[in-house]
């Protein structure tokens, strides 16, 4: 099936083109050079914009702790019914609602209504793999994938407590990514999950685990050198400690330092950017974690922005949940310490305006935004739901793109909050080339993902378009035409069809000797065989299996 | 099957996963020969009797494609049909949910009665619970209100409480409210065991709870406890390095008030060392049915599907109270030959073979048991770990999500 997209204007930033005036076409799901063939199908786009499908690299879209949010969270669930989707009347799907916590079904529907494609799930937990993996399965009209958190496991930490070689190590993340088909390594408050269950209730990048008496620092350091061993293309992917208190800006630079020029991903860096200026104790270090962040190239960070509202935070990190649950509001909330391998705490959460604290949470999101240079090393995230829902990236991009709006909002918040930003003396407005750069082409390259994020020949055929609007907001929270894998899914924003997603892992060589002390491991101590542990490719997407990336390894 | 395989040798299957109480064991040994299914080891009373099939010869045969016509008969013309039961894997479990969307209708489990006790705490004020793998390793004080667990969950002290633990340096068991059996004494092996008789477990947990949080309250004794007894339990529990406690809401009365004060307690604990809850229950998947409702609808168990929404209310959706509005129960039970509640409207069974009925149900379509004659996923009780069964034997029957499958509109 050949399908022609006439009279829009391409922006494609991996490919160097900035709303150039050409026609796009697609054959049976990838994208080709264009042809004077005839199309089965052609849509004359009158100068709209036209790019690869969004990519989401951080978005909490499946897994346990989301189904414990939505257990928790029913109101959400009922404030927001089901959509009725007029393009696909007498077809009720039973998408189910939420906005906070939307079910598969609406995750996947409101994604694809925003023009986005690929979505990732950036903490599965291994022993909650399976359902994760089952709950993506239900999610229509995006690809996803999932990032494995690891580095809290007692396994890993006992290995590294008794001075395991790095091969050992290498080995056993090799066998994990395969065994819970993840896609990248995340780390959540290295070493801090486990060390609550100890009763220790906070961990610096250099304090001892209670009991393996390993610091974070070391956990940091010996998984980023396996990802980069066994050749994972996106770095560690970090949730850093001490999120959210204040003074967490000097951890932040010293784990930032820490890399020693390895490559790491810092996650909702906005909620690691807080200093202790002021009669508050609570300040924008937004500046100086920039600033180092521009002068290490070895870093990417993504923001975690806060948005106005309700919502519910849901994390692996149990120690910062726990700290945090006296804030929760409604006052009600879920820990769990979680099978020798991680935990998750779910506390709701109302970002107010007329609070200090969230108010100036507010703009160091974007002052980290707007400081951090290189739009290929930041990528746009509200760390869904936890900094607010990703239904709310309209009005972020609005915020990014026009000046006047960002400074007319700022001047409502709270007054004080407003004295400690330098929010408004910001005068950068991002172009629409380099949100297609954050929402698109810097996820695809980061990833490694090679057939995405960009529309020359080859490329998946997952296509957003776009009218122009000089409201970026209106502009960008309905898409005109989505495509995925060539077939039509969402029209003048609404969706019009269901199109099955794929789910992206990746496979690494590893020393399988490891497997004779995993069997022991799971056996007698987890209480749950290897085997039954370990996911098959049959188990992922109704049956049709993953879509692997093979990794190079070798460098170090 | 065929007579040939019938005679064949029989196979010891190793490492096979259980999906009937909800514990998630995974290392039963069972003996197959043709059709023929015996329990060897590592078996629990209540899954070899789930699991043996000895007369092969009297099974129920799959039913013909008039049966499934007259169930999509009686699909058609249900204006409020109730999908209850739902014992079934998660492939069964999305076919019934999308039967449900298509038709109508309320869904609701067999066994959620204790979840919604349970529920009644968590969605009210939310809980810090725990998992298996972490009780194993580091629960030194395990606290058990009412009933012995072994009683619904074999082999549960030699799953969550064995001899050897990474952490745990002794294993402490105090029961409040009830007594343990010789089966659940010869699992703990050396673990201490201290009894508190109750005849109120609610108003003695109330004790407890007050004990660990603060100043003890005045009394000689508290829902029949003796104070003294309760204030050595609750230091018991202030000097565990990790208290768990554990209660199964399917059995006990005023399981809601159980849930709600072992909530309290736990959070009191939490203060000043490290504790978690683990609510026992989950048979016949309920918990994986209800985490498929959450993420497919947004709602749990006890949810209706009508027009073009869905609504819960765990007390109006209830399969009792739902049946009274029915005009059509569909009742669903492939891993134990349930028979389903009473009702005076029509009646589907889409069930295991082996099922008496006291009224004969209008339609009755025999399934395979997941874990014996069909693969799938099933959901252990903390809802974390999910485990993949097995098929011991060719099924002849077909698996729920099949059969329901089946009951879509012919195209």
């Amino acid at each position: 099936m050949r399908i022609r997209l006439r009279g829009g204007r391409v922006l494609d930033p991996t490919n160097r083109e900035n709303a150039v005036a050409r026609d796009v076409e697609f054959v049976d799901g990838r994208v080709v050079a264009p042809t004077g063939e005839r199309a089965d199908a052609e849509y004359e786009l009158g100068g709209a914009i036209v790019m690869a499908g969004g990519i989401d690299l951080h978005s909490h879209i499946a897994g346990g702790k989301m189904n414990l949010a939505r257990l928790l969270m029913q109101e959400d669930r009922r404030a927001y019914p089901e959509k009725i989707l007029p393009g696909m009347s007498g077809s009720f799907c039973g998408c189910g609602g939420g906005r906070a916590v939307p079910t598969a079904h609406a995750t996947g529907c409101r994604y694809a209504e925003l023009g986005y494609t690929t979505v990732f799930e950036p903490a599965m937990l291994g022993s909650n793999a399976r359902s994760a993996h089952l709950e993506m399965a239900d999610i229509p009209n995006l690809d996803t994938g999932a990032y494995l958190v690891l580095g809290n496991d007692d396994f890993i930490l006992r290995l590294i407590a008794r001075g395991a070689p790095q091969e050992e190590i290498n080995a056993y993340v090799g066998w994990m990514l395969k065994a819970t088909q993840a896609f990248a390594i995340k780390i959540v408050n290295p070493g801090g999950i486990n060390a609550f269950k100890f009763n220790a209730r906070k961990l610096d990048l250099d304090e001892a685990n209670p009991h393996y008496e390993v610091t974070p620092r070391t956990v940091l350091t010996t998984l980023i050198r396996a990802v980069t061993e066994l050749g994972v293309p996106h770095p560690i992917h970090l949730h850093g400690c001490n999120l959210g208190v204040p003074g967490n800006d000097e951890t932040t630079l010293a784990t930032i330092a820490a890399t020693e020029g390895r490559r790491l991903h810092l996650t909702h860096l906005q909620f690691h950017s807080y200093g202790t200026e002021g009669d508050r104790r609570f300040s924008s270090s937004a500046a100086r974690i920039a600033a180092m962040v521009n002068a290490n190239p070895n870093i990417s960070v993504d923001v975690g922005q806060v948005m106005f509202g309700q919502t519910v935070t849901a994390s692996a990190d149990y120690m910062s949940q726990y700290r945090n649950r006296g804030l929760a509001n409604p006052k009600k909330s879920i820990g769990m310490d979680i099978e020798l391998d991680a935990g998750c705490g779910v506390v709701p959460f109302e970002y107010r305006d007329k609070n200090f604290v969230n108010a100036l949470q507010w703009a160091i999101g974007l002052e980290l935004f707007l400081l951090v240079e290189d739009p290929w090393r930041i990528f746009l995230t509200t760390d869904h739901p936890n900094g607010g829902p990703f239904t709310t990236y309209p009005h972020l991009i609005r915020l990014l793109m026009d000046r006047d709006f960002r400074n007319a909002q700022l001047a409502t918040l709270n007054k004080t909050a407003q004295a400690h930003t330098l929010l408004g003396g910001i005068t950068r407005e991002y172009s629409l080339e380099e949100i297609a750069i954050l929402t698109r082409a810097a996820p695809a390259r980061i990833l490694g993902l090679a057939d995405k994020g960009h529309l020359a020949p080859g490329a998946v055929a997952d296509i957003a378009v776009h009218d122009e609007n000089a409201d970026r907001e209106a502009m960008f929270s309905k898409a005109k035409l989505v495509f995925k894998d060539g077939r039509l899914i969402v029209r003048d924003g609404e969706v019009v069809d269901l199109a099955p997603g794929t789910t992206h892992v990746v496979r690494t060589e590893f020393d399988t000797a490891i497997e004779g002390k995993l069997d022991a491991w799971f056996d007698r101590t987890v209480g749950l065989k290897a085997k039954h542990f370990r996911i098959a490719d049959g188990e992922l997407r109704g049956g049709r299996g993953p879509t692997v990336l093979t990794c190079v390894g070798g460098a170090s | 099957m065929s007579s040939e395989t019938s005679a064949g040798a029989p196979l010891i299957v190793k490492d096979v996963v259980c999906g009937f109480c909800g514990l998630g064991c995974d290392d039963l040994v069972v003996e197959v020969a043709g059709r023929e299914v015996r329990p060897k080891a590592s078996v629990c009373p209540e899954a070899a009797r789930l699991l043996r099939r000895l007369e092969p010869a009297g099974e129920a045969g799959p039913v013909t494609d008039e049966v499934y016509d007259q169930a999509r008969r009686l699909l058609d013309v249900a204006r409020a049909p109730v999908f209850a039961g739902l014992g079934a894997d998660i492939e069964g479990g999305r076919a019934i949910l999308d039967l449900a969307i298509r038709h109508g209708g309320v869904l609701d489990h067999a066994a959620s009665d204790g979840l919604f006790a349970n529920y009644a705490a968590v969605q009210r004020t939310g809980w810090l619970s725990t998992t298996l793998a972490e009780v194993r390793n580091h629960c030194d004080v395990l606290l058990v209100i009412g009933e012995d667990p072994a009683a619904a969950f074999g082999r549960f002290f030699e799953r969550a409480l064995p001899a050897e633990a990474l952490f745990a340096a002794s294993r402490h068991v105090i029961v409040l409210g009830g007594s343990l059996g010789a089966s659940a004494r010869r699992q703990l092996g050396g673990a201490t065991v201290t009894e508190l008789a109750a005849d109120d477990p609610v108003a003695a947990l109330a004790a407890l709870c007050q004990m660990v949080s603060g100043p003890a309250p005045r009394g000689a004794s508290f829902g029949g406890a003796a104070a003294e007894a309760l204030a050595e339990a609750a230091a018991a529990l202030k000097g565990a390095a990790y208290a768990v406690a554990v209660w199964n809401a399917g059995s006990l009365d005023r399981a809601d008030l159980i849930a709600e004060r072992a909530t309290r307690l736990v959070d009191a604990l939490n203060v000043t060392t490290r504790a978690g809850v683990f609510p026992l229950g989950g048979r016949d998947n309920v918990i994986g049915i209800n985490q498929l409702l959450l993420w497919r609808l947004g709602y749990p168990l006890r949810t209706a599907i009508r027009g073009e929404a869905s609504e819960h209310d765990a007390s109006l959706y209830a399969t009792g109270a739902a049946l009274k509005d029915a005009d059509l129960l569909v009742w669903v039970s492939a891993f134990r030959p349930e028979p389903p509640p009473a009702f005076d409207g029509p009646v589907i069974v889409i069930g295991h073979p082996d099922t008496e009925f006291a009224t004969p149900p209008d339609v009755f379509i025999p399934v395979g048991t997941p874990g014996v004659d069909h693969a799938g996923t099933v959901f252990r009780m903390d809802s974390i770990v999910s485990l993949p069964l097995g098929a011991l034997r060719v099924a002849t029957l077909p698996s729920v999500a099949e059969a329901v499958r089946r009951l879509e509109p012919v195209r």
